[in-house]
């Protein structure tokens, strides 16, 4: 019960961040609320906010049966989801730090302020989409045997 | 060596079996059912959005890593300054000009280039285009192509995508040229083999030539016009799928089913994947670096010798009629035959000088670069692989062009921006 209110919740916060994302985007202006920053250009803010949006309904649907193992893989998919848009963030920013404007690499006090917020709305929801690993193993374990022979009962 | 009867091979094989498989209960893993939602349509297309945004996001940022982080550095702030100090001849020398340096003019006077994409030298642009710009982006396409391939997400892809490529007189299969086509035209072309027929090979090649932009003109139009180009993208594959389907209605021929054994979803091996690389990307330098310089070459001659300004004259009215681009970008779209990555450049040029005077006339250039005729490597590749339909291939080639052309200029009239 506790995992189908945490991955809810989770969900319906991510399907908000896709929908402000591609909201900026028809605004054409970036939208910056504490430390998200939600960006205005097609494709971190159209694109990766689309993207959002689908994994938060992964998410809100996969918890209808978490017992069920094609259930806890669209949560799973929910989360990959997160995990690419916002991998990809870290990666762009990571690889913007390093050169610099004239010399080679930056100082490092520009270094620094490229991992300033605001900060894109999947590098928030990672951490907790982290938890996806967690539950599988709990359900993983004590479900095994369980989808062996479910899908023993499908194929025969 | 006696004969075995047939009880005795039964028994045989009976006694091998029992050796060599065991049984045990299937057991139905999360991989399974995540490879099983990649095919379904409603979760496989989010999936598939978020798959190539990871694509697209890691190729955008990699490429932009080495390029603007070092190969600008190094090729602008050491080796044009160096060559324009040392190499003999100077400003104005024909040679010099051919190999380092054709300058630009300001107030009236010739003056040194201040970067290796305007140079338009063999030794200056010849290398860092191909070096500085292409293989960055080269590589790491070419990295995320044999991930996505080994990892057995590649297969599922084109299970997804195979009622719409049927649309178009083709099947799913058909993805893997399109998406090598983003990297390299002409592996593309050669990867039409895996296509049955010979009418789906025609349209294959010929879509991938006009529609699908190579690695080479991406990376320059993210580098010159990283505002237009997902429109300029958007544009093209609007016109791949439009193109498709009517070839699929004019050009005769069967559009078989396709039938594949689609993988397990695995963690690609590094050994594999390094491998793989190591193949595609020492053939794409092997075939693609003298073939750059080569057209540097060739671009520089026939500047200095007229030939280009000849040819931009002849095919000027058809350019500003027709596609309706300023007269002078005529020049580049000529010169787009031979390096269509330098002619992007070049418009980025003219747009600069304010010859373009506008964002519909500059998406138009280079939409047309894009598409107006496959560059001397993939004309070769189309050449050497359509065989005997090559006409046929370079006439549906022309007819899109010239239609799909005319139909943004179209648009921008009717916008009142043309």
């Amino acid at each position: 019960m506790k995992y189908k209110i945490y991955f809810f919740s989770l969900g319906t916060v991510s399907s908000f961040f896709g929908l402000m994302s591609v909201l900026a985007v028809l605004h054409g202006k970036d939208f910056i609320v504490g430390i998200i920053g939600f960006p205005s250009d097609i494709f971190r803010g159209g694109w990766g906010g689309v993207i959002l949006l689908f994994s938060g309904l992964f998410y809100i649907h996969g918890i209808k049966k978490l017992e069920d193992i094609h259930h806890r893989a669209e949560l799973f998919i929910g989360s990959a989801m997160i995990w690419i848009v916002g991998g990809s963030e870290i990666l762009r920013i990571f690889l913007e730090s390093i050169p610099g404007e004239e010399g080679w690499f930056n100082s490092f006090e520009n270094f620094l302020s490229h991992y300033f917020p605001p900060y894109h709305p999947s590098i928030l929801l990672l951490p907790f989409s982290l938890v996806i690993l967690l539950m599988e193993r709990y359900y993983g374990e004590k479900h095994s045997e369980k989808d062996s022979r479910r899908y023993k009962r499908r194929e025969g | 060596m006696e004969k075995l009867s047939l009880e005795q091979k039964w028994e045989l094989i009976d006694k091998i079996v029992k050796k060599t498989i065991s049984y045990g209960t299937y057991r139905h893993t999360i991989k399974d059912a995540l490879g099983e939602l990649t095919v379904r349509p409603l979760t496989g297309i989010p999936i598939a959005i978020a798959v190539l945004y990871g694509f697209w996001s890691f190729f955008t940022s990699f490429s932009a890593f080495i390029t603007d982080g070092f190969m600008v550095k190094i090729f602008d702030g050491y080796w044009l300054p160096w060559l324009q100090k040392n190499f003999p001849g100077g400003l104005g020398n024909w040679f010099y000009s051919l190999m380092v340096d054709v300058g630009h003019k300001e107030n009236g006077i010739l003056v040194n280039s201040d970067s290796c994409l305007e140079s338009f030298g063999v030794l200056t642009s010849g290398l860092f285009v191909p070096i500085g710009i292409v293989l960055p982006a080269i590589l790491i396409f070419y990295l995320m192509m044999t991930i996505l391939e080994d990892s057995g997400y590649l297969p599922r892809l084109a299970v997804l995508l195979d009622n719409i490529m049927h649309k178009i007189g083709l099947h799913g299969y058909a993805i893997v040229p399109t998406i090598l086509g983003f990297g390299c035209n002409v592996p593309a072309v050669h990867a039409t083999r895996i296509l049955e027929t010979k009418k789906q090979r025609i349209l294959m090649m010929t879509l991938v030539a006009i529609f699908i932009p190579c690695g080479a003109q991406l990376s320059v139009m993210q580098n010159v016009v990283p505002e237009y180009t997902g429109a300029i993208i958007l544009y093209l594959l609007f016109g791949y799928f439009t193109f498709g389907y009517i070839l699929n209605k004019i050009i005769p021929g069967r559009s078989p089913e396709m039938l594949i054994d689609i993988p397990e979803l695995m963690i690609p091996s590094a050994r594999n994947v390094l491998k793989k690389l190591w193949i595609r990307v020492s053939s794409f330098l092997i075939s693609a670096i003298p073939l750059v310089m080569l057209g540097s070459l060739l671009v520089g001659i026939f500047y200095l010798s007229g030939v280009i300004d000849f040819l931009s004259r002849i095919f000027e009215p058809v350019f500003v009629t027709w596609f309706g681009v300023p007269k002078e970008t005529s020049a580049p779209l000529v010169a787009a035959f031979l390096r269509k990555d330098l002619a992007v450049a070049q418009l980025k040029g003219l747009a600069d000088a304010g010859v373009i005077e506008n964002v519909y006339q500059m998406i138009s250039s280079v939409v047309l670069v894009s598409m107006y005729f496959p560059c001397l490597a993939t004309f070769i590749m189309i050449l050497k692989e359509g065989g005997r339909d090559f006409v046929k291939a370079i006439l549906a080639l022309f007819a899109a062009v010239f239609l799909y052309g005319g139909l943004l200029h179209l648009i921008w009239i009717i916008m009142g921006v043309g």
